[in-house]
């Protein structure tokens, strides 16, 4: 069983190469010394207690676009999916096919296409788009709204619609079928889009980095790319490390809930 | 029913439209404006003229500095793939053909890996390989090196974190595709008198490998298209495709230069994602 023991040693080897940089931005927010130095010269929790106020807004606008984008994707992308699935009309697949395509496209490309596209809009109607929190969230649309529907979709090819039948056929209308019924068998598909399109918006820059950066509109990703290029301090890593320990809760909350196939039905 | 079929899909076709009109404002005419700028030529910082004209597509070709990048930009896709490859393709064997306790946390640990926003992760690098970092840190104790070795900042580093990005979905791609090979194939073959690596070589690998190259063509797609980790990591040094396009369109501004990039930068992952789904798709029909 000696292959059984090299693939095991590969295993752990890729874990712990996995891990390596997320535990190590943990343990580098205590770091006294010099940030960028490892192991650790003394422990303190002093950069916690400064990390500066950009950074506090910066959460703040990640969570509001990333709410947005994803309750916007939601609204509109259910009614969406469930249409390219059930719809007769012409021309089903292309449509699909087109809802789906922005995920084909580098978030970079969108990024400058937009940006490029929000100056011209300002040229003909004195209206800014680029540079604000409207912005940020019409981009992420980009990606949260085909994750959403390709998550609908994805889901409905295991619905039973018998049961809806069985519903009307005891006396339900229409709409109360769709509200007892329908919905409630597509809540995982849908929560599964909605969080991945969440995730999504909150990792995303380039497209936040295009789109943003006016008053009130810098993302935590694209506050800390900036920092990291210009001032690398202590409380970057400290505000990194809250960011860690909020995506562990959330991650090890969603595999409660859904099991660990919740972000697999939203990838395929 | 059937009448009330039509009427119903006619009624269908009102709940699409709230998302079509909004991918079409906020992908598809931004997409077309990209391509319109980077048919023109640049009439000053940030402005382009009324002239239609190839010249944008024929200077890219034509440029040994813009050749340079997008040999650049393919050597590092390929890099990342061959690494992600080696490393994933053991783990995935191991995670396909085991039913032990411990598979489902190293699932999720990889998962979870992939999950923990991408800044935070490239940031986690510097600590780690930093001139006074962890790895220099190490090799100089035991007395390998004398001088610490840079290795972020420069091409090293990036390959470094975008194999870290990538390896997780090689893994879940590949350990899907190798539970679907049954074990009972590699049995016979193994019976049959084959040693170990020429049963992995003779079976496995020809049998895996739809997953392989579809998984290979994800993951260099998504290397080439990749900005965060390249600017984080490359310290704007690593001049690939997305950070020259990046470039023109912040510092330089000369868009049609950075529209015509983005745009062959956009033709070419698509041509590989659907090539790529092409693939998977004749894999799923056969099994």
């Amino acid at each position: 069983m000696t292959n059984r023991h090299i693939l095991t040693a590969i295993l752990i080897a890729a874990l712990i190469f996995l891990l390596a940089p997320i535990v190590v931005v943990m343990v580098a927010s205590f770091n006294g010394g010099a940030v960028m130095s490892f192991p650790p010269a003394f422990l303190t929790t002093r950069w916690y207690h400064e990390i500066k106020p950009i950074f506090y807004q910066a959460i703040w606008v990640s969570l509001l676009v990333a709410t947005g984008s994803a309750t916007f994707s939601v609204l509109i992308g259910v009614p969406a999916a469930l249409a390219l699935c059930r719809g007769r009309f012409p021309g089903r697949d292309l449509l699909s096919s087109l809802c789906l395509s922005p995920l084909m496209v580098p978030t970079l490309v969108t990024g400058v296409a937009l940006y490029q596209c929000s100056l011209v809009f300002w040229d003909f109607t004195g209206i800014t788009i680029g540079g604000t929190l409207f912005g940020i969230i019409l981009g992420h649309l980009t990606f949260g709204l085909p994750f959403v529907i390709r998550a609908v979709i994805a889901g409905h090819a295991r619905f039973d619609r018998a049961l809806e039948e069985a519903a009307q056929n005891l006396g339900a209308s229409p709409l109360k079928t769709f509200r007892l019924i329908t919905i409630p068998i597509l809540r995982p598909s849908i929560a599964s889009g909605a969080a991945f399109a969440f995730t999504m918006s909150f990792d995303d820059v380039p497209i936040a980095l295009f789109m943003g950066g006016g008053d009130g509109a810098t993302t935590l990703p694209v506050q800390i790319y900036t920092n990291v290029q210009y001032d690398l301090s202590g409380d970057v890593m400290a505000v990194a490390s809250l960011v860690v320990v909020v995506s562990l809760v959330v991650i090890t909350l969603l595999n409660r809930l859904a099991g660990s196939d919740l972000f697999f039905g939203a990838k395929q | 029913m059937a009448a009330g079929k039509v009427g119903r899909g006619d009624m269908w076709f009102w709940a699409l439209l709230p998302s079509l009109a909004t991918l079409f404002i906020v992908f598809g005419l931004p997409i077309v404006d990209l391509i319109y700028t980077s048919l023109h030529g640049m009439a000053g910082p940030a402005q382009i003229t009324d002239r239609f004209t190839l010249e944008n597509y024929s200077d890219f070709f034509n440029d040994t500095f813009m050749l340079n990048i997008l040999g650049r930009t393919v050597w590092l896709g390929f890099v990342v793939v061959c690494c992600c490859l080696l490393v994933a393709y053991p783990v995935a064997y191991l995670l396909a053909r085991t039913s032990a306790k411990w598979r489902d946390l190293a699932l999720f640990l990889i998962t979870a890996s992939l999950l923990v926003s991408s800044v935070v992760r490239n940031l986690g690098w510097f600590p780690i390989l930093g001139e006074s970092g962890l790895v220099n840190w190490l090799l100089t104790s035991i007395g390998i090196i004398h001088t610490p070795i840079r290795m972020v900042g420069n091409f090293t580093g990036v390959v470094i974190g975008l194999v870290h990005a990538q390896l997780p979905i090689m893994i879940l791609t590949l350990t899907t595709v190798i539970q679907r090979i049954e074990p009972e194939l590699e049995e016979a073959a193994r019976n049959l008198g084959a040693a170990p690596l020429e049963a992995f070589w003779r079976v496995m690998l020809p049998l895996s490998l739809p997953g392989i190259v579809s998984g290979s063509l994800l993951v260099f797609t998504l290397s080439i298209s990749a900005f965060t980790t390249p600017a984080i990591l490359g310290g704007n040094s690593v001049l690939i495709m997305a950070i020259y396009v990046a470039q023109q369109f912040r510092t330089v501004l000369d868009y049609p230069a950075g529209a015509s990039a983005a745009i062959l930068l956009l033709v070419t992952a698509a041509i590989l994602t659907l090539t790529a789904m092409r693939i998977r798709a004749r894999g799923s029909e056969h099994q």
